[in-house]
């Protein structure tokens, strides 16, 4: 089985969840992967480091429509069974009009992907993530699926794979949404997918004066913010930091939520999490059904006992 | 300029799905139905815009007869016209026969009511299943330009103009008309109806049609489900409740301990 893996780059770097599909595209079959952009002989060498032969298809493509329409001449010459994203917000783009353009199908937010009685069964949450369903795409080719980060981890590093650097013509009708602007209003770089520990905080932090407390256990754990969606929308912290299902969707080792009531939309963007810690007031809060520990108490007494017994153990 | 907005019904998504114990699949009949959160946003999208540069806004849904209520309910916040394409079975398909489906939805509605959308608009995703790619296919099966998770739309000449939330900021693109998009929740929330409106969309005819009214041909589905099953539920923790404070802290920082959390 022939595996394409489209890998993307964020400041000159592959990002994780780009190389945590290399596992599933390995295990499936043959798998190779595939750069767009100018500038990435860096990460395209990153990538090869795990053993996976990259193609990189060196053509400035910002736009959703340029990226589509080079990756559409990448998989015309690769031909693979199986194509593997990232389920970035680009992503989510990509795979869906490809799959719509090649006449195929698409599984979006996969968190499995492997083979079962010989057909590629695709596993993905729905409804918040209390069900799971279970898909296959039959013998429709190529088929296309962006996964869930913190899926799978990294594969190991083996004998670097060779680059090989192309180039396409995009045709000029392929642009039909002209990107003309980018701004970019959220300067701080948060990396909840990629976090071993995480602080988030909700609603019932009550208010953004207390959030200090939030940012000095994080900063005392090396831990990035999270947030709940109330918290976004209440304006105390960006969208960069918000984890659930219209956030991120995190699996650090340990995870914990201060104030956080534990609606289902946010629970299923936390569940992967290998520890979950909570602290509410209230006893009946749903997260308390996912956390190892849970502390009944406000948390804005919790938290600097907290902080002030785990200096001690710094 | 004339839009149309795909709207779907979901189950509450307040309420917890779990599977029905004898089918396997996930219990959602008894669960009220609502607006799908992003299709609101759309529809709010589109007044907004018709209220400044003029237009119409055409609400369609593929659904069973209950969702006439729902369509009502639309008209009350300022759509003008609602069709339902009541089809079961059309629901059931995959994302790629939803989308095909209605690709010739927007044709029927085009054809129903005499105008040609300058816009499709979808929410970026429904709140059930959460697969957030029928707005994207639909774009492709229409041939017309694509953004997704558009915060803003405004007239630029012949065409549009459409701000895209992104991971970090504001992507801004320029595309003809007619275009489809999708919205993401802007910086306002959907208005609600007055009782003049709501009285006003209880007499609101909508037309209701099947698939063979509206001579929707069949398509194939790629993606198939072969079966559901809930998650490994996570083990049930330990839950502190102490008179002091500082009781409280010091369980839970052995137990972490002993777990080796920190």
């Amino acid at each position: 089985m022939k595996v394409l893996a489209y890998i993307e780059v964020k400041e000159g770097k592959a990002i994780n969840g780009s190389l945590e599909i290399l596992t599933p595209a390995a295990a499936l079959g043959e798998a190779t992967a595939v750069m767009v952009g100018t500038g990435l002989d860096e990460a395209a060498a990153q990538v090869a480091a795990y053993g996976v032969p990259v193609t990189l298809v060196e053509t400035e493509a910002a736009s959703c429509d340029e990226l589509t329409a080079a990756l559409q001449a990448q998989i015309a010459a690769v031909d693979p069974d199986v194509v593997l994203m990232s389920g970035t917000q680009t992503a989510k783009d990509l795979a869906p009009r490809l799959a719509a353009r090649l006449n195929t199908g698409c599984v979006t937010d996969a968190t499995v992907v492997e083979v079962v009685d010989g057909a590629v069964a695709y596993t993905r949450p729905a409804f918040g993530g209390t069900v799971l369903e279970h898909l296959t795409m039959g013998s429709a080719r190529p088929q296309f699926a962006t996964l869930r980060s913190g899926s799978y981890s990294k594969p190991e590093q083996g004998a670097a794979a060779a680059v090989t650097k192309t180039s396409v013509e995009i045709p000029s009708d392929a642009i039909r949404a002209k990107l003309v602007e980018v701004t970019k209003d959220i300067s701080e770089a948060v990396n909840l997918e990629g976090a071993d520990v995480i602080v988030t905080a909700g609603r019932g932090m009550g208010s953004a004066e207390e959030l200090h407390l939030v940012n000095e256990l994080a900063e005392l754990l090396g831990a990035e913010i999270g947030a709940t969606r109330p918290v976004i929308e209440e304006g105390w912290m960006s969208r960069a930091h918000q984890v659930g299902q219209s956030g991120k969707i995190v699996a650090p080792k340990l995870y914990i939520a201060c104030g956080v009531s534990g609606a289902m939309q946010h629970i299923s963007g936390a569940m992967g999490s290998k520890y979950i810690v909570a602290i509410s007031k209230d006893e009946s809060a749903p997260i308390f059904e996912y956390a190892n520990v849970g502390i009944v108490g406000d948390v804005k007494v919790i938290l600097p006992l907290l902080i002030e017994e785990i200096r001690k153990l710094k | 300029m004339d839009i149309l907005v795909c709207v779907k019904q979901v189950p509450d998504d307040f309420v917890e799905v779990h599977l029905d114990p004898a089918t396997q699949a996930p219990a959602t009949a008894e669960i009220e139905r609502v607006a799908n959160a992003f299709d609101t946003y759309a529809v709010e999208l589109a007044v907004r815009y018709c209220e400044a540069n003029g237009g119409t806004v055409t609400a369609a849904c593929i659904g069973p007869e209950t969702a006439k209520n729902a369509l009502k309910n639309l008209i009350a916040v300022g759509v003008n016209k609602a069709y339902l394409f009541n089809a079961e079975d059309l629901a059931a398909g995959d994302d790629g026969a939803k989308a095909g489906y209605l690709a010739q939805v927007v044709k029927t509605c085009e054809e129903k009511s005499g105008v040609h959308f300058g816009l499709v608009l979808c929410g970026k995703e429904s709140t059930d299943e959460i697969r957030g790619q029928v707005g994207a296919m639909l774009a492709e099966k229409m041939g017309l330009p694509f953004v997704s998770s558009v915060i803003e739309v405004a007239p630029n000449g012949d065409g549009l103009i459409a701000k895209q939330e992104t991971e970090d900021g504001i992507a801004t693109y320029e595309t003809a008309s007619p275009a489809v998009y999708t919205i993401a929740k802007p910086g306002y929330d959907p208005r609600y109806p007055s009782i003049k409106s709501k009285m006003a969309a209880r007499k609101a005819e909508i037309p209701v049609l099947t698939a063979a009214d509206a001579g929707l041909s069949a398509v194939e589905s790629v993606v198939t489900c072969t079966s559901y099953t809930e998650p490994p539920k996570r083990e049930a923790g330990l839950l502190i409740q102490e008179k002091v404070a500082a009781d409280a802290v010091a369980k839970a920082m052995a137990v972490m301990k002993q777990d080796n959390a920190l």
